[in-house]
């Protein structure tokens, strides 16, 4: 395989390839992304990424194996079926990778499963959070070349990605992700730590709103998977029993989380709205004033067969993203700031003179910012805040594009002719050790 | 690059599955399922890194092997066996048909040499479910040069390499040494084009790999892959899809939208038809495996359709009924002679008085035992068994016969089929039926031959109407008579019960004497076959768990999907294929697990807000089913127009870029398996649980003639000179 017809007129004439030098065109760079929520990873130059993976994974205890104390279930399917003990866990944390051994198979599992069963071929460019800090960049960097054995590697600024995603050298990148919702300026493809920041209230504080909010109200969040048939509901009040399948063994809190997690996000794609204008939204719910606008309420039939209505309440845990005080689970600790506050501190941060390219270049991806009219908001709470110069917020108009902005952004780069000169070679990591990556990529 | 014109009949198309690769040369005029399946295995050969199609035994002079036949084969000088009957000493390609060898050779020998032009046309004989093992072949003899002998045994499976395993291709060299093996066995032209189903789970680097080998081994002029989901979504032509192919090891379930697979969220799951033998063998570990598998593949095992009650056993969830199914529309291939429940053998006696109870309590005590009156009755009248048959889905036990896969090659097909000794003692132990009584018989062939030898008559028929919805009782006659196509002698003999009597003693005598001189044949060739008496497990192949595990990664791979609006296209076109999905009646059992689990009731979703854009707020359904009109607050006389206007204003304001995609509806609201074509006659016959195989036609006719390589649609020998096997990613 290795004597492959080779396309000619990939690097500028006067560039003697190196070695270990590979372009996009010979054999294809892969794009990691991973996430909280999921890992995602692709061939360079495509448009949206191959396999999209869910970053938890699921260990089934088992004091024989050595490694984990237990089996490891990696993968859709495997996180996906019931299975005695099972627990489901993630290896990150914060945004950033926490257990090393168990990333590594996820990310092995990510690149083996569709793409490619030889890593040692393909160049790897992976993303990171700005906040990632050096030990684990350079822990990554020794993965890749140590554990995958990749010929050469990039690190690349998640913000930095997505920003190019959206055609755009300079922009304020407000990522809200699964963990982290994030605000990062990016001014000509370099990231500036200062006036960036993250905050909690992104998909996964949505979740866990929404989760308590259910409770609550009474619902038996029972999934699908522990269900035999749905149930004929009359009232809640008087709720027949479950058609629940029995096991022999009661599936871990978990993993019963985990499916719960899988309704809850249909419930925030088809019923969760947010309230569009700044500081409008009744402070009690349950009792609103007579003027109030009307609300069309939405329908949510939950796995068990119990369908509720949702009025204003459904508005209320997409609420707490911009007004933390509102969360139907009261937030332990200090209070956060909301979104638009966040965003408006960052700005705050930067140079006078930046500041009005900032505002007029906000891009706002990531699986969260598809809540609906969640831009909306963003953008009323920002004019309110900025009447004076022009906000404009840029957001893809297709899903795929904001799910996947960092991993496309990447994709780009790697595939981009001028990218070549930047990655890393094997041979430079084995002269200079992991430490290549703090000089070569800051 | 406009490709060179290729000619229909020189395009090769091949299809590997994990247990059969379908092949074909040249596009027919009007499209049919593949002309040769080929086991998708090798056997590691005399040297090294060597496969062959077979399995070779090696023997020195004077060693003596033992043939499955029973016979004695000794190695004699020079590598001659001494044992020589017709032989074929070329090593001829191992496709060979069951009906090829019947007609070849009588079952005296069991052995014949065949050509591909026999296999080719006998494509009925080898449509049994993609998963089995027994795929037959011939024997042949190879002499060899120094005082060896080599026999080339078919029936022989140990050691093979089977070369995919969930679709993965598991052994490189075995797979490349079977795609040389098909290719040498059709001997294209050098002008043939290649056109090779791909397996979802295949990599990226697979496919390269795939892609020098065409290019570099077999010289190919063109090379281009399909996805199998894409092939299949093709054969049914429709825009937006969700794919279930049932294979042998997993399935691979694939949400299409405009013609586009789903790439992320596809998925593969490690259930299928295999995994409903395994349950089988969990609940009946008293048989073999090979067993298990007939039993799977005869017509006695089928799900029940929600609602019908495993016989003997309390239906319990009757409430939740969803979609009944008129009992009349099933189990028409189990029809087969009653059994006395409760006489004779204490076993016999124990299942009885369960059954009993159950009859009891359901209180029907007095319509059983009329008919358990009349039964006897009947029998003692010696009428014809017709009258007196249950249907399969009310036995408590139904048995199968059984066939040795060793002489699979003798039964010519299911006419010639017939019980032996043992099953004449084993009835008599189990049937109150005198011996004299004949008729079962008959019926029993048409089991056979709809579930064993060739599944294709009764199962592929009968499938059709069951993917179309049931739509008539009267469609359903259809399948019942088909087994008729045995041969003539079975029809008469099937409804010999509605006849007058005269003409039943006919064709049972005529069926005896035929009955007779077949035993003899059979015993002659130390053929052996045993009925198989199984209960109520026979109704819980899919009981381990396959259907709501494909019921789940449907959910999730269409609830993935990136198109809100488009994802309840893909439900309303459900298409099952694949091998897997043949057990009868797992198409609607699959069906009714995801409607009964995942399907939401219109009342939440979008009956009141389908017809306007999904971005403004409109009133949607109420949590009971009753409509509820005043869904905004009354105070605002015209809330529909301010929303709306309020959205408009919004946008405007929010200039040109896209801020808010609509929001999607909750759903599925409903689930209907897609239609299937109905302008390929042939396909019709088959079934169309291979209907990947007509997908590659298409595509093979649109890529390569139609389109000639304006399109990009396959990788030309130019292509690969500069691009190297990338090419096949720039398709």
């Amino acid at each position: 395989m290795a004597s492959t017809p080779q396309m000619s007129g990939v690097l500028p004439p006067t560039t003697k390839p190196a070695e270990l030098e590979y372009g996009g065109d010979e054999v294809s760079a892969l794009v990691l992304d991973p996430g909280t929520g999921t890992t995602r990873c692709g061939f360079a130059g495509e448009d949206t990424p191959k396999t999209c993976v869910p970053t938890s994974y699921g260990i089934v205890p088992d004091p024989e194996e050595q490694k984990y104390f237990g089996k490891l279930k990696i993968g859709e399917n495997p996180i996906n079926s019931v299975v005695e003990g099972m627990e489901i866990r993630n290896p990150m944390s914060e945004g950033i990778v926490e257990n090393w051994e168990v990333a590594t198979e996820i990310w092995r599992h990510c690149i083996e499963y569709r793409l490619s069963s030889r890593l040692e071929e393909h160049p790897l460019l992976v993303t990171e959070p700005i906040w990632n800090p050096l030990k684990k960049r350079e822990k990554t960097t020794e993965i890749v070349f140590e554990d995958f054995n990749a010929p050469a590697y990039f690190l690349v600024k998640s913000a930095v990605c997505e920003s190019f995603a959206n055609s755009k050298p300079s922009a304020l990148v407000v990522d809200m992700g699964h963990a982290y919702t994030s605000v990062t300026p990016v001014i000509d493809g370099i990231p500036l730590r200062k006036g960036s920041d993250r905050t909690t209230l992104a998909g996964q504080h949505l979740t866990n709103q929404l989760r308590h909010q259910f409770s609550e109200m009474g619902i038996r969040m029972a999934p699908w998977l522990t269900l035999k048939s749905k149930t004929t509901y009359t009232d809640l009040a008087a709720a027949p029993p479950l058609r629940t399948k029995d096991f022999g063994f009661q599936p871990h809190q978990s993993f019963l989380d985990l499916q719960q997690d899988r309704f809850i996000h249909e419930f925030k794609e088809c019923v969760s709205e947010t309230w569009p204008e700044a500081k409008t939204f009744p402070a009690d719910i349950n009792n609103l004033p007579d003027n109030f606008r009307g609300i069309a309420d939405k329908a949510f039939e939950f796995p068990d067969g119990y369908q509720r209505r949702f009025g204003i309440d459904r508005f209320l845990a997409p609420e707490s993203l911009f007004n933390p005080s509102v969360s139907p689970k009261a937030i332990t600790g200090d209070l956060p700031k909301g979104i638009a506050e966040m965003i408006k501190d960052s700005i705050d941060h930067l140079d006078a003179d930046i500041r009005a390219n900032m505002l007029n270049n906000i891009v706002v991806v990531g699986g969260t910012s598809l809540l609906y009219r969640i831009n909306e908001r963003l953008n009323h709470e920002l004019m309110t805040m900025y009447p004076g110069p022009r906000v404009k917020i840029h957001s893809p108009g297709q899903i795929p594009e904001r799910k996947y902005s960092a991993w496309l952004g990447g994709s780009i780069l790697a595939s981009c002719g001028a990218f070549h000169q930047l990655w890393i070679s094997k041979q430079e990591y084995d002269e200079v050790g992991a430490n290549i990556i703090e000089r070569r990529a800051k | 690059m406009v490709g060179p014109g290729f000619r229909d009949d020189h395009i090769l198309l091949i299809a590997p599955g994990s247990k059969f690769t379908l092949a074909q040369l040249g596009l027919p005029e009007s499209f049919t399922p593949a002309k040769l399946r080929f086991p998708t295995r090798m056997f590691p050969g005399l040297e090294e890194g060597q496969y062959l199609p077979n399995k070779v035994h090696e023997l020195k002079e004077g060693e003596e092997m033992l043939l499955r036949n029973g016979e004695v084969m000794t190695a004699g000088p020079n590598g001659k066996p001494v044992k020589k009957r017709k032989v074929d000493s070329a090593s001829k390609p191992s496709t060979t048909t069951q009906a090829a060898a019947g007609e070849a050779a009588k079952p005296t020998d069991g052995k014949g040499d065949t050509t591909m032009a026999d296999a080719a046309d006998d494509r009925e004989e080898n449509e049994d479910e993609g998963g089995d093992d027994d795929e037959e072949m011939n024997g042949t003899k190879e002499e060899g040069t120094n005082s060896k002998l080599f026999y080339e045994d078919d029936d022989d499976e140990e050691g093979a390499v089977w070369c995919l395993e969930q679709g993965r291709i598991a052994n490189w060299e075995a797979f490349f040494a079977l795609l040389l093996h098909i290719h040498e066995t059709l001997n294209p032209t050098f002008h043939t084009p290649i056109l090779m189903i791909s397996q979802p789970c295949w990599t990226c680097t697979d496919k390269e790999r795939i892609c020098q080998f065409i290019f570099e081994k077999l010289k190919t002029p063109g090379f281009g892959m399909m996805d199998a989901a894409a092939a299949i979504n093709a054969a049914y032509n429709v825009q937006h899809s969700l794919v279930i192919d049932v294979g042998y090891d997993k399935t691979d379930i694939t949400a299409l939208i405009d013609w586009n697979i789903q790439e992320v969220n596809r998925t593969t799951i490690p259930f299928g038809g295999n995994s409903m033998n395994k349950h089988l063998h969990k609940l009946l570990p008293d048989l073999t495996e090979e067993e298990i598998d007939q039993l799977k593949r005869s017509n006695i095992c089928e799900i029940l359709p929600h609602g019908v009650p495993i016989p003997g056993e309390e239906d319990i969830d009757k409430d939740e009924v969803l979609r009944p199914v008129e009992p009349t529309t099933i189990g028409m291939g189990g029809i087969a002679q009653p059994k006395a429940l409760d006489e004779e053998g204490d076993e016999e006696e124990e299942e009885g008085v369960t059954n009993i109870a159950a009859i009891v309590a359901s209180g029907k005590t007095q319509e059983y035992l009329a008919k358990k009156e009349k039964e006897k009755a009947d029998k003692r009248a010696g009428l014809a068994a017709g009258e007196k048959r249950l249907p399969n889905y009310k036995r408590e036990k139904n048995s199968f016969l059984y066939v040795e896969k060793v002489h699979d090659s003798v039964m010519e097909d299911g006419k010639t089929d017939h019980p032996t000794e043992i099953l004449d003692g084993e009835r008599m132990d189990v049937d109150v039926a005198p011996p004299t009584t004949e008729e079962p018989k008959p019926v029993e062939e048409s089991s056979v031959t709809s579930g064993i030898d060739g599944p294709l008559p009764a199962s592929s028929e009968e499938k059709q109407p069951e993917a179309t919805k049931l739509d008539t009782e009267s469609s359903k006659v259809a399948p019942d008579a088909d087994p008729s196509k045995g041969g003539p002698s079975l029809m008469e003999s099937m409804f010999s019960g509605t006849k007058d009597d005269d003409d039943a003693k006919r064709a049972q005598e005529k069926a005896l004497r035929r009955e007779e001189k077949k035993r003899q044949e059979a015993a002659q060739s130390g053929e052996r076959r045993k009925e198989i008496e199984v209960g109520t497990e026979r109704f819980k192949a899919a009981e381990g768990g396959i259907l709501e595990a494909i019921a789940d990664a449907a959910h999730r791979v269409v609830s993935s999907a990136d198109n809100y609006n488009l994802r309840s296209e893909c439900w309303n076109s459900v298409i099952i294929a694949g091998g897997g999905c043949r057990v009868k009646g797992f198409k609607d059992a699959l069906l009714n697990t995801i409607v009964t689990k995942y399907q939401v009731s219109p009342s939440s979703g979008t009956i009141f807000t389908s017809e306007l854009p999904s971005n403004i707020p409109t009133p949607s359904g109420t949590g009971t089913n009753t409509p509820q009109p005043s869904a905004f607050n009354s105070q605002q006389p015209n809330a529909l127009l301010l929303q709306a206007a309020a959205n408009n204003a919004a946008l405007a304001a929010a200039g040109q870029h896209h801020l808010s995609i609509p929001q999607p509806n909750q759903g599925p609201t409903s689930i209907k398996i897609a239609k299937i074509p109905e302008y390929f006659p042939e396909w019709k016959d088959h079934g169309f649980d291979e209907c990947m195989f007509l997908g590659a036609q298409l595509g093979a006719k649109i890529y390569f003639v139609t389109d000639q390589g304006a399109n990009k649609g396959f990788v030309t020998r130019a292509d690969y000179n500069s691009q190297g096997p990338q090419a096949i990613h720039n398709i």
